[in-house]
């Protein structure tokens, strides 16, 4: 049963435009919390230990995954370096337009623990990036820190 | 069994004023949301003839409705819908409502008029179906089921093909 009309002009079809007022506010839980007040006022990563499961969460949890005890007392210092553990270019900008250079998005794996960030790679061309390249944060003064992912800059390779 | 003191120690109280004071860390974040809808066939023709001052619907032969809106499809019958008709921008009050309340929820000021949008059944197109539009002229607790009214366009030179080409519906004798 198939419809009996259809419009034969692409300059009939007519169209409405509007937006959607929509606004959010994220709060980062309280191991999120932690995490980024700690780069915020230190510049240090933190995470969560399971010495249990021997498991680093990074970022911090408040429970462990595996055996579910509480982690919220067994916050670690962790090193703000680690390595490449995958990556890709970002080509495009968010409306679409071609990037003047390619933006690389990693997920490190910060040192002795095993969770990462998913963050972006600076002061390296696409073409020298590997999987295993070791890299290091480079945070913004602590001036200018607001509490986000954003007070990281970028990771570097060292 | 949920205990309700275990419940409560678990819970972080986070206030608005925490948030704005950053007391609490938080990520502010307005998402570009725009849209383009497309009218189709029959909403597009709707709204066409409207900018033209008629008011158009779409026959269905089986149940002898013409349904405005146009629709190419009639759910009541399951079938696709057949000629195009032209209708009254005359018709009768189904039903309407007296509302307090501004769209944004705000209440309405006591020199202003209250808003009394009306399902209205327009003449030529079948019983118990009819669109939504507003009342004016007439005050709002004076409007009663089964009123007659009429249209009240813009002038052609302000319709641009939306609804509000009709400004509001007026009641007649």
């Amino acid at each position: 049963m198939a419809l009996t009309e259809r419009i034969q002009k692409n300059i009939d079809v007519g169209y409405w435009t509007g937006e959607i007022p929509l606004q959010y506010i994220y709060t980062y839980g309280r191991a999120g919390e932690k995490f980024f007040r700690s780069i915020k006022d230190k510049g240090v990563f933190i995470g969560a230990r399971c010495d249990t499961c021997d498991i680093t969460y990074v970022p911090p949890h408040i429970y462990c995954e595996q055996c579910f005890e509480r982690l919220e007392d067994k916050y670690v210092e962790v090193s703000s370096a680690g390595e490449v553990y995958t990556y890709t270019f970002l080509l495009k900008n968010m409306d679409g337009s071609l990037k003047e250079k390619p933006a690389i998005l990693a997920v490190i794996n910060l040192e002795g623990t095993d969770g990462g960030v998913v963050h972006l790679l600076g002061e390296c061309d696409p073409q020298d990036v590997f999987f295993g390249m070791n890299v290091e944060a480079v945070l913004k003064p602590q001036d200018q820190r607001e509490g986000s992912i954003n007070d990281i800059l970028y990771f570097k390779p060292c | 069994m949920l205990d309700a003191n275990a419940i409560e120690k678990t819970v972080t109280k986070v206030s608005f004023k925490d948030i704005e004071q950053r007391r609490v860390l938080s990520i502010n974040y307005t998402p570009n949301l725009q849209y383009a809808w497309d009218n189709g066939l029959a909403i597009g023709r709707y709204l066409a003839e409207l900018k033209r001052g008629r008011i158009i619907g779409k026959k269905c032969r089986s149940c002898k409705r013409v349904l405005v809106p146009p629709r190419l499809f009639c759910e009541t019958c399951w079938r696709p819908t057949d000629e195009w008709a032209y209708v009254q921008d005359t018709g009768t009050i189904l039903t309407y409502v007296v509302s307090h309340v501004n769209w944004d929820a705000s209440r309405v000021k006591p020199n202003e008029r209250y808003h009394t949008p009306a399902v209205i059944e327009l003449d030529g197109t079948g019983k118990d179906q009819g669109i939504l539009h507003l009342i004016d002229e007439i005050e709002p607790y004076d409007i009663k089921i089964g009123m007659r009214v009429q249209a009240v366009w813009r002038p052609l030179e302000e319709r641009i093909g939306t609804i509000t080409d009709i400004k509001y519906f007026k009641v007649i004798k």
